[in-house]
């Protein structure tokens, strides 16, 4: 009896020891059809972990390729630098940051950081205006993200001297640099590359309400981006690149809307019937007319709109009392803070034409493609759930915006970094493994 | 103007129940055969098995047990290399009844005290779904006063008042920091029944068949408590004194069991259990303030009805010694797209062994050894997104003493 009782006790004990559930079974990391030797990031202030209205050193240390860099040294990737603001300048070209709510209306209140910068002075380029410059970073790089930058100054000489993020990693000082960023990320070799180009031949457009920038010309876009894959691919490099996202996804343009400041105004006022903006007549991108109509809620307002403007008197020529900004056709809110239906249409269309570019250049090439159109579109339609996180497109209380409305939070480019990792797994068959979103921050409250 | 705008964090529901938590661990005698019984007259385990049997007994009783019971889960995030195993803690299901009638009167009286739904789960704070669950407590311990009559030698009936003692213990982080959490605390009380008919046939075959209702178990006045780093513009949205309800309904259990008698020495047991668990739809909390917005939580389930198919035998050995073994498959309530990390719940195979002591004339001493295991299952819930394959073993060891005369 006693030895079978020990018995029991035994194969128990083994059992316990031994039954932990493992999942030693399931593929290991792996590279598959791809080399992450030296892998490179190319692309805009997306790509340089730029966030909250600036670019910084938090922010920079969660950027999506370097989220990504990290899972590929699971599968042979190698060192990734990326041009870190040093900690005495952690603040970089200074950020927003949260600092409470107004107990009133529940508007979130902001501040500007402006300790511990990285601007070590300016320079003056004539015909072009006062260029702040940061602090230089000339180290080995492998994350090229540059803020600011679009596909058209791919081959633009001067550009290094009128972007100070672009300056500041130029050996040269601005007004003498003329290394193109084409040749600046393609000077070293690389076997693997990221491209998150061409938002800002949208974007700058769009954030200036249409008035202060240009749509890059569709021809112009497919040709550089041709240009730009065929040379990041010259030596057989494989790489992922990604789509643009429909401007009207993003909270820039979503959260200050018509019917709110209609509603604010109607509020004191009840016979308010209209906002009043300075629209585009026609779609048409040879028209560019203007002219004051009642605004509808096809009409999208940027986020740094000042709302105090409304209802202020203006004094308009020819009328003898002074005129409420933004309530009547002779003082419509400024072509600059309103993207009007038709820019809407216009940048749509010119977003939908490189789309269609960016991913037939990739398909020619076999390239890895992470479609941020459809995603954050279909986060648009309804929303997303990460591991317990709920996220969708709204301002703040949606986790995957940062404070400026169009850059992400560290939460929002981790899922970014997952969604290209997945793009890549797929088309090289490989298996980097993911991150868990749940380990980087989303909007950091007071 | 800011059009606001806060704050669409997932926060609570979830607190699943699964055959995951309803634990069918009822006395070591009956686990040992696969834990059949409801057909089977075995002692006074009867009372829960199947109380139309426990006029049969030949004895009064008076027996304890307990399962120690080791839960072993481990997920991997889809597209993950990195596995998380919940901390091993022991759950201790225990049964104590006692049955009691005048020598070769018709009829005996009962009480059961015993542990049919609970949970014991620690995931941690570090593991990708901790923003889900980090850990959870659950416990019921019915209470069941029970009377069985022999109406005639051949056939017995019998039925119990159940009430119910049910706690909750769980913990989940606020991703508003990596260590806010949300604990949700309390106890509460439910009522329902147990009856059944047992059969002797003059083949020799013996039938029991039972009904456990559903215990419908209300928690009043749970304590929902916000703590960690909560950062102080939020604060406001996770309220300090906030208390909860709620009302999980414990699925009814309809059982029929089979004894068959081959020879002197063996015993062979066949039970099939129906649960169900269909009116288990959803998870609603209710707060007494508003918790990040809202004074409800609903959360859905969807459970289908389950089954079990078990089977068992005991072997007599000699006049002291018993030897058993048993096995069954259970299938799971859960549908896909709802499964979570409180229950990774998934249809199981489990297999038993027992041996049983007479350690005196009156006193017999039984042990068990149950292993389940959990078919793997790649699952992406639907309401959190927490997308990976849950893999489980659970390693019940179990003893009882049971007194007799």
């Amino acid at each position: 009896m006693k030895t079978k009782n020990y018995l029991y006790i035994l194969v128990a004990s083994i059992c316990i020891a031994g039954c932990k559930p493992s999942f030693n079974s399931n593929p290991a990391p792996s590279r598959g059809s791809a080399d992450f030797t030296r892998y490179i990031a190319v692309g805009n202030s997306l790509t340089a972990g730029y966030a909250d209205g600036g670019l910084y050193r938090a922010g920079q240390l969660v950027s999506y390729p370097s989220i990504i860099a990290q899972q590929l040294q699971t599968v042979g990737g190698g060192v990734f630098n990326q041009p870190l603001f040093t900690t005495d300048q952690a603040n970089g070209s200074g950020y927003v940051k949260l600092s409470g709510f107004d107990p009133a209306t529940g508007s979130p209140i902001t501040s500007q950081v402006t300790t511990s910068l990285g601007y070590r002075g300016a320079v003056t380029i004539p015909g072009f205006g006062t260029v702040n410059l940061l602090t230089k970073y000339t180290d080995d790089i492998e994350n090229y993200g540059v803020p600011g930058i679009k596909l058209l100054h791919l081959t633009y000489a001067p550009y290094g001297n009128l972007n100070p993020f672009f300056e500041r990693l130029l050996p040269g000082a601005s007004p003498t640099n003329s290394t193109t960023y084409l040749s600046f990320i393609t000077a070293k070799p690389f076997t693997f590359f990221t491209n998150w180009l061409g938002n800002n031949d949208a974007l700058g457009y769009a954030t200036s309400g249409g008035a202060g920038d240009v749509l890059t010309d569709k021809g112009t876009f497919g040709q550089l981006y041709n240009l730009l894959i065929g040379t990041l691919t010259a030596n057989g490099q494989k790489g992922a690149v990604a789509t643009i996202p429909d401007v009207t996804t993003i909270p820039y343009f979503t959260t200050v809307t018509v019917g709110a400041i209609l509603g604010g105004v109607q509020k004191a006022n009840p016979a308010a019937k209209a906002l009043y903006i300075n629209a585009r007549t026609s779609a048409d991108p040879a028209d560019n007319t203007h002219a004051a109509r009642p605004a509808t809620a096809s009409d999208l307002i940027v986020l740094t709109f000042p709302t105090t403007k409304i209802g202020q008197p203006v004094t308009v020529p020819g009328i003898p009392v002074p005129v409420p900004y933004g309530l009547t056709p002779y003082t419509p809110i400024d072509d600059q803070y309103v993207l009007d239906a038709n820019e809407v249409a216009l940048t749509k269309d010119y977003v939908s034409s490189y789309n269609s570019t960016i991913k037939s250049v990739a398909a020619a090439k076999g390239l890895a493609v992470f479609d941020a159109y459809t995603f954050l579109s279909n986060i648009k339609t309804s929303g997303l759930v990460v591991n317990g996180i709920s996220f969708n497109s709204n301002f703040i209380s949606g986790g995957l915006f940062s404070l400026d409305g169009v850059h992400l939070t560290p939460r929002g480019y981790s899922i970014v970094a997952n969604e290209f990792i997945k793009a890549i797994n797929s088309q090289y068959s490989s298996s980097i493994p993911i991150v868990n979103v749940g380990n980087y921050n989303g909007i950091v409250f007071p | 103007m800011r059009r606001l705008l806060l704050i669409g964090l997932a926060l609570f529901p979830v607190l699943a129940m699964a055959q995951g938590f309803q634990v069918n661990l009822h006395g070591q005698k009956q686990v040992g055969m696969g834990n059949t019984g409801t057909g089977l007259v075995q002692d006074a385990a009867s009372i829960l098995f199947n109380p139309g049997a426990v006029a049969m007994l030949p004895e009064n009783y008076i027996q304890g047990g307990v399962s120690p019971l080791l839960f072993q889960s481990a997920f991997q995030s889809t597209g993950s290399n990195k596995t998380f195993n919940n901390n091993t803690q022991i759950a201790t299901p225990f049964t104590f009844y006692a049955a009691w009638g005048p020598k070769s009167s018709c009829w005996k009286v009962g009480l059961g005290v015993y542990t049919p739904f609970g949970g014991l789960t620690d995931w941690g704070n570090q593991w990708d779904g901790k923003y889900v669950l980090e850990s959870l407590n659950l416990k019921a311990i019915y209470f069941q006063p029970t009377l069985s009559v022999k109406l005639a030698d051949f056939i017995s009936v019998g039925g119990g008042f159940v009430y119910n003692y049910g706690s909750v213990d769980l913990l989940r982080g606020i991703p508003v920091s990596a260590d806010a959490t949300a604990e949700l605390k309390g106890s509460g009380k439910g009522y329902g029944w147990n009856a059944g008919v047992y059969i002797k046939t003059e083949a020799g075959i013996t039938f029991g068949f039972t009904h456990r209702s559903q215990v419908d178990t209300k928690i009043d006045g749970g304590d929902a408590t916000f703590s960690g780093s909560i950062p102080a513009s939020l604060q406001g949205r996770f309220p300090a004194g906030t208390k909860f309800s709620a009302q999980i309904p414990l699925p009814s259990t309809t059982s029929l069991g089979i004894g068959i008698y081959p020879c002197d020495k063996w015993t062979v047991g066949l039970d099939f259990n129906y649960v169900k668990w269909r009116n288990y739809q959803s998870l609603d909390f209710n707060y007494s303030q508003p918790v990040n917005g809202s004074t409800l939580t609903s959360s859905p389930r969807n459970y289908n009805d389950a089954f079990d198919l078990r089977g068992g035998a005991e072997y007599k050995a000699s006049s002291t010694v018993a030897l058993r073994f048993g096995g069954g498959y259970a299938s799971t309530p859960v549908q896909d797209g709802y499964v979570t990390p409180e229950a990774p719940d998934a249809n199981r195979v489990y297999g038993t062994v027992g041996f049983g002591y007479k350690v005196a004339k009156k006193l017999d001493l039984d042990v068990s050894f149950e292993y389940e295991h959990l078919k793997d299952r790649p699952q992406t819930n639907i309401e959190s997104g927490l997308s990976g394959t849950y893999k489980t073993n659970v390693l019940i060891p179990g003893i009882s003493l049971a007194y007799h005369w």
